[in-house]
């Protein structure tokens, strides 16, 4: 606060060097001297987004920070390498759960330590999680495909994981903004992803089932349907924090 | 009227936080004072469009924060420190602000002028490029006023905003209410009635959610001649009301 402590006032308009209005001067040149230079990549969101703000919280994302980033790598590769049987790599088996960890730790109360301040700024907290949920899931995605095109997999299990990984992800947003916690959430993400795993296991005789078994595709829609709804019932306006 | 309340409740189950709040102000530095648990945080949460009221009217810088499109035009002119100030501990003082220069949706060009003007303001133009974890209380607290003030609000609101300061801060701090109170509404919650008495021109008292007394500093004083328990007259004041609102 740069007020004189005798005076208690605000600064006089100009300063003491002639014409120069030096308060003015000096604060262009901490606007310069400070200012961020956002990054490619930031550059580039706030391009698709058309919001700056919107770009800069994405890259806030704590599950798309480097460690984060570099631990998911890690878990695909080894998910890539390891196999359960020929042409079996567990990528099919750690992507789903790796998606819903990642996207119960999005956003949230929880996670989030500005939420209370972010939730009276004007950006909405719903896009904000809308579209950190939608990057966490493409990214791991899209790693989950690089690992497992790469690790030889059949193409039904290649591409079979992608609809459950969907609801279970849904599920774990659903549960951690439920119940505001992401811990919650990561936990009944990855908990039901192990259940419907032993599940198709038992049923079918067969370690895949729940990736590689068609009449699961339905379930796996109507799960993801139910826990979106929930998700956007959850961060209604009305309900309390925004 | 930047703020107009009318019959304002709040309850968290069978707790009633706020009850009954009525409430009309234009420019001008308006303090709430009282104990804790008052509903002093529950009533500026309301004032941030962070919390809905149970029942009541609410209306901030003419318009109606239930509209989405009003809520986000009142967030846009808002400035609100809460009362635990949630941070990032890996961003910079100047990161953290333009981040929230940006939430509030401030012109990516003007974003950088403000955040300079903002923490010029607060006086931690030393510590502009330090990671918050590397920051004391005190100066966390000037970050969040300097968000606060980083749009150059119409409607401030500061939830215990002078602690951690010392005493020099908050002199330098009062001015600059001061000079906000000069063409913008702001609400300072605290349970420093020094703060109160230097800095505001008028003063509410918060008991048990509702406001038991609402006038100048000098009329608080008045209040509490003759009876009240304190050493400053304000404090006087402060504990005579609290008293006879009980009683």
């Amino acid at each position: 606060m740069t007020y004189p402590i005798e005076s208690g006032q605000p600064p006089t308009p100009h300063g003491s060097a002639g014409d120069v209005n030096l308060a003015r001067v000096w604060t262009g040149v901490a606007a310069e001297v400070w200012r961020r230079h956002p990054g490619r990549i930031e550059r580039t969101a706030a391009r698709l987004l058309r919001s700056p703000a919107l770009a800069r919280a994405l890259l806030t994302t704590p599950s798309l920070l480097l460690p984060w980033l570099i631990s998911t790598v890690v878990v695909f590769s080894v998910g890539a390498l390891v196999s359960l049987g020929p042409g079996q790599p567990l990528v099919w088996l750690v992507a789903p759960a790796v998606a819903a960890v990642g996207i119960a730790f999005a956003y949230g109360p929880a996670i989030d330590p500005a939420w209370e301040l972010s939730s009276s700024c004007a950006l909405s907290s719903r896009m904000v999680l809308l579209t950190r949920a939608v990057a966490v899931f493409a990214l791991n995605a899209a790693l989950g495909l690089l690992a497992s095109a790469a690790s030889g997999a059949a193409t039904t299990l290649t591409f079979g994981w992608l609809l459950p990984m969907t609801a279970v992800c849904t599920l774990a947003l659903a549960v951690a903004v439920a119940f505001r916690s992401a811990v919650v959430g990561a936990g009944a993400g990855v908990a039901a992803w192990v259940i419907v795993v032993l599940a198709g296991q038992a049923a079918s005789g067969q370690v895949t089932a729940s990736v590689t078994n068609a009449h699961a595709y339905l379930p796996y829609l109507a799960v993801a349907s139910c826990c979106a709804a929930i998700v956007i019932y959850a961060i209604r306006p009305e309900r309390g924090l925004q | 009227m930047n703020v107009e309340l009318a019959g304002i409740h709040r309850s968290f189950r069978k707790n009633k936080a706020v009850v009954g709040v009525d409430l009309r102000l234009a420019t001008g530095v308006f303090g709430l004072l009282g104990p804790n648990g008052a509903g002093k945080t529950s009533l500026l949460r309301m004032l941030g469009t962070v919390l809905p009221p149970t029942s009541g009217e609410i209306r901030l810088l003419n318009r109606d924060p239930r509209g989405v499109t009003a809520r986000r035009e009142i967030r846009r002119r808002l400035g609100y420190l809460p009362q635990n100030l949630g941070y990032y501990p890996s961003f910079t003082v100047v990161e953290f602000i333009e981040y929230f220069a940006l939430l509030k949706e401030m012109p990516s060009s003007a974003v950088p002028k403000a955040v300079a003007t903002a923490v010029e303001r607060v006086d931690l133009g030393a510590k502009a490029k330090a990671k918050l974890r590397t920051l004391s209380g005190g100066m966390l607290r000037r970050v969040g006023i300097a968000q606060a003030i980083v749009n150059d609000p119409d409607l401030l609101l500061l939830d215990e905003p002078t602690a951690g300061l010392d005493p020099e801060q908050r002199v330098q701090f009062r001015a600059l209410l001061r000079s906000f109170g000069e063409s913008a509404t702001v609400i300072v919650s605290t349970h420093l009635v020094e703060d109160v008495g230097a800095a505001c021109s008028e003063v509410a008292l918060m008991s048990e959610g509702k406001i038991v007394f609402r006038g100048t500093p000098d009329e608080l004083i008045t209040r509490g001649e003759g009876s009240g328990v304190g050493d400053a007259p304000l404090e006087r004041g402060y504990s005579a009301v609290l008293s006879a609102a009980r009683s």
